[in-house]
């Protein structure tokens, strides 16, 4: 029962460049609807939580705006770009995609790695540039990884690697930056590390997209919650206006609230106490 | 880094001291000044010269050419696949060769001219057969598919093969040479045959370079920067295949060298990264098969053994020594 929060009734509020649009997005994979109907904004300077519950078609949705899972209905836009007529090379400059673990090929360096995404503004067979270097550079600066540049990615901790994995992304130079579940194999400490970083990222400029399980985290870092439910983006808006009791309940089937009060959030669940429902 | 500039100049030096022996060594010694002479200078035309001409110079070539086409293959397929169990014969296009070069020498010995043609013909089609079948379907272009009808069809053509050897007992030691693997005096004739096939393998391996580092990172890094990683397995195919076919047309049946070489390279160098393995396995590919080439025809001379027990002995004992300084 979708309710009294519909996804984009009206245009934008404010003035921000508007870079992700897609309208009523459906995904089939093998005759089955992961997604349907969904619809995603995303503007500069935006930081956007996409939540819902184990296999609502969270993830499905991502990939499908970014051009990894083919879309069976539906409109993407980046930029006003259609991305059904974009190009690889084009489309690598318009987002840039951090999975959630990548694999960690053996003896490659993490400025080898940053260096690969950087690949997408080359063309083949042409050799490095200075700019190309420092783009590499400023990628791994910004993402926090420049202290270990050089060694291997196989001795970094998960923390360090998530970091890497962003500042691949940042040297693709693209405006949004998409990230399913960037922290889910993190400890807390490196949660916050990285959620840090992100919030940063996007106050200089950049528009995220991150898929989040952490309900509390979501609320913390982002400016808008989108609710996944079903395959369908049934909710968006602010966290506190979006994660209501009523919808926790309903989508998650928790008995739970969320509070918020000076930078902290915390989500409180009746944990054992699950008789009545 | 340094460590890469190390294996590139060990392996260039490699290069350099193979070639040397392929050119001076054989059923008759020939100093390498005299050699040189020959090939650069005014050797006059001695029989010397002749050799070194006619039947060193096309040899030497062959053998660094093959060398490193099975090098490559087998390194793009193993970036592209992600198995470090990968080779020309995965793929179904060793298996496909030998049926195609044992079809000819068995059933139609007076057409032996046609053996590179043949191998080469059916290396291929094994290919695009097991390419057709793994694009089919559920899961299309999955490195697991590919690797499951690669060795189904692998197994369909090595059938093939033994069950005419075993049809025609008496024809088939003339095919053992092509099966164990080995170069011959035969001049110029197979080059210029496969040539083009060993050009765009190889081109297209070039080009693959930077698309393979990507999908070391998974598909979703490949996917992000804009590649196709299926597309990109798909070239890695036909690439290995056009490389292996042109080397089986050659040299027979040598998949041993296309699955070690570029783990040896990898281990020596310590790194994955294609920039390195890709033409780091082309020169020890070269390296290796020249240099086994010659060992098998002056070991007993003035017989010529096959080279290709000659490279598993010459490459196992390297490859298990890296392999157990590297786990």
């Amino acid at each position: 029962m979708p309710d009294a929060c519909p996804p984009y009734a009206n245009k934008r509020r404010d003035g921000r460049e508007l870079l992700l649009e897609a309208r009523g997005v459906e995904v089939r994979i093998e005759g089955a609807e992961i997604v349907r109907g969904a619809d995603l904004d995303l503007g500069a300077g935006e930081l956007v939580a996409i939540v819902g519950p184990n296999g609502a078609g969270k993830s499905t949705l991502v990939r499908a705006v970014c051009g990894l899972q083919k879309p069976s209905a539906g409109t993407v836009r980046w930029s006003g770009r259609e991305l059904a007529t974009m190009r690889g090379r084009e489309l690598a400059r318009a987002r840039a995609f951090v999975p959630q673990r990548m694999p960690v090929p053996a003896g490659v360096s993490v400025r080898e790695a940053v260096a690969i995404g950087r690949s997408a503004h080359l063309r083949p067979l042409a050799r490095m540039t200075g700019g190309d270097r420092a783009g590499i550079a400023a990628a791994m600066e910004r993402a926090g990884a420049g202290a270990f540049a050089e060694r291997a990615l196989a001795t970094l901790s998960g923390g360090e690697l998530q970091r890497v994995q962003i500042a691949i992304g940042l040297a693709q130079e693209a405006p949004v930056l998409i990230a399913d579940e960037p922290t889910s194999q993190l400890d807390l400490g490196a949660t916050i590390d990285v959620a840090g970083l992100l919030r940063e990222l996007v106050d200089d400029g950049l528009g995220a997209l991150v898929v989040v399980h952490d309900l509390a985290l979501a609320a913390a870092i982002a400016d808008r919650v989108v609710v996944v439910h079903e395959g369908d983006t049934e909710a968006a808006g602010a966290p506190a206006a979006v994660l209501t009791p009523e919808r926790l309940a309903r989508v998650w089937r928790a008995e739970a609230n969320l509070t918020a009060a000076g930078g902290r959030t915390a989500l409180h669940v009746a944990w054992l106490d699950r008789a009545e429902r | 880094m340094a460590r890469r500039t190390a294996v590139f100049a060990a392996l260039i030096a490699a290069l350099l001291v193979a070639t040397g022996a392929s050119l001076a060594l054989g059923a008759v010694k020939l100093p390498i000044a005299e050699v040189l002479e020959i090939l650069f200078g005014d050797g006059g035309h001695g029989p010397n010269h002749q050799i070194v001409t006619a039947l060193r110079l096309p040899r030497t070539i062959e053998a660094l050419a093959v060398g490193a086409a099975l090098g490559v293959a087998g390194a793009v397929l193993q970036g592209a696949l992600a198995n470090p169990l990968a080779s020309p014969d995965v793929i179904g296009v060793t298996g496909g060769a030998g049926f195609g070069a044992v079809l000819i020498l068995i059933l139609f010995p007076a057409s032996i001219a046609l053996v590179p043609v043949s191998a080469l013909v059916f290396g291929l089609l094994a290919a695009a057969l097991v390419f057709g079948f793994a694009w089919s379907g559920r899961n299309r272009g999955s490195t697991g598919k590919i690797v499951l009808a690669g060795i189904a069809m692998l197994s369909l053509f090595t059938a093939a093969t033994t069950g005419l050897l075993a049809s025609f007992p008496e024809r088939a030691p003339s095919a053992l040479f092509f099966v164990a693997g080995g170069l011959t005096d035969a001049g110029w004739e197979g080059l210029r045959t496969t040539w083009p096939y060993f050009a765009a393998g190889g081109l297209l391996a070039a080009l693959l370079i930077r698309p393979l580092d990507r999908l070391a990172l998974g598909d979703d890094v490949a996917a992000s920067l804009g590649s196709r990683p299926q597309l990109i397995r798909l070239c890695a195919g036909v690439s290995a295949a056009l490389l292996a076919a042109a080397a089986a047309a050659i040299a027979g049946l040598l998949g041993f060298l296309g699955l070690v070489v570029p783990h040896i390279v990898r281990m020596a160098g310590g790194t994955s990264s294609q920039t390195f393995v890709v033409p780091a396995s082309a020169l020890g590919g070269a390296a290796l098969l020249a240099a086994a080439d010659t060992l098998a025809r002056t070991v007993r001379a003035p017989i010529e053994l096959p080279v290709g027990p000659f490279m598993v002995v010459l490459g196992v004992p390297v490859f298990l020594y890296l392999l157990r300084k590297a786990v």
